[in-house]
């Protein structure tokens, strides 16, 4: 958690045009363990076990997630286990889901496995995040 | 029934309408005719798994802005733009100019750009002019470039490097 700042976990919202330039691509062979702090976009094809934050985060069908996610846009379509605090997230068809999920608007494909509880927060909620909540339940 | 199959070969592209119309229809289409003699070996081509497999596998990037503090372990290639923290696996690792690697870095081929402080265990090891080392380079082939900088010491690895399956230290 030394991420973990008396700092916004939330990115500033980019300006549009040219994501290509930030994309990170973890392909489906690589590991990682530990945390990942990204101004633009993240696809994970491959297994992260640690904190995420990024402007957005992409699971892509195979990749696997264990930990927290702080992030504009969350999209999920492999697995993920742990919290994510997104103003958006989508969950495919092939998503697997389990943790919690606070989000300010949802999208939930059929066929998604979602053991999650979903609280609804208003956006402010996220932008003024500063320290995750302790509780890992 | 067939309304719940899952459809675990869709690639998830737009699938947030679960109903496809065309669902019904292909899998009656992908039925098989009863009248099939088993006699005669089918020989399905069929090498639908494998360009997915390819197409998720392939190099991996950290961007310029993505910090990674931990370990990194890849049997394909990696290239650093940005910055970790941390040791680094991989085939062949490059360290792209203006990325920043603390720890160590092992791998068949290392091209390094940017800053490493730590280590650089490699057969082979490119210093580009821009490369600035801090640590020792253990290495089998290592060319530096002029204008690099490197501070630390450039051993010649024993073979064991060879046996290192990808770059694993198991």
């Amino acid at each position: 958690m030394s991420v973990a700042q008396a700092r916004l976990l939330l990115k500033p919202p980019r300006v549009e045009g040219s994501p290509s330039l930030s994309a990170s691509r973890l392909s489906s062979t690589l590991t990682v363990k530990g945390d990942l702090d990204c101004e633009g976009a993240i696809h994970i094809y491959g297994t992260v076990s640690g904190m995420v934050t990024a402007d957005r985060l992409v699971v892509e069908a195979g990749g696997s997630l264990d930990g927290d996610v702080v992030a504009r846009d969350v999209h999920i379509e492999g697995r993920m286990t742990g919290r994510i605090f997104a103003l958006n997230v989508t969950l495919e068809s092939a998503a697997e889901v389990s943790g919690r999920i606070f989000h300010n608007t949802i999208s939930v494909a059929k066929g998604a496995r979602i053991d999650a509880r979903m609280p609804w927060r208003p956006p402010s909620y996220f932008e003024t995040l500063e320290q995750l909540p302790e509780v890992r339940q | 029934m067939s309304m719940f199959n899952r459809n675990e070969k869709d690639t998830g592209a737009g699938t947030a309408v679960g109903e496809k119309p065309g669902d019904a229809s292909a899998s009656v289409a992908a039925a098989p005719k009863p009248v099939q003699p088993p006699l005669q070996p089918v020989v399905q081509p069929a090498p639908e798994p494998a360009p997915v497999r390819s197409g998720n596998a392939g190099p991996s990037v950290i961007s310029k802005a993505l910090k990674i503090t931990g370990q990194l372990e890849s049997t394909e290639d990696i290239r650093i733009d940005g910055e970790v923290e941390g040791d680094i696996h991989g085939v062949s690792v490059t360290v792209g100019n203006g990325a920043k690697v603390k720890g160590s870095v092992y791998g068949q081929s290392v091209e390094l750009s940017g800053t490493i402080e730590g280590k650089i265990e490699a057969k082979k090891v490119v210093l580009t002019s821009t490369a600035h080392m801090a640590g020792d380079v253990i290495h089998q082939d290592i060319k530096i470039e002029s204008g690099a900088y490197i501070d630390g010491h450039c051993r010649p690895g024993t073979n064991k490097l060879d046996s290192k399956p990808a770059g694993k230290p198991n």
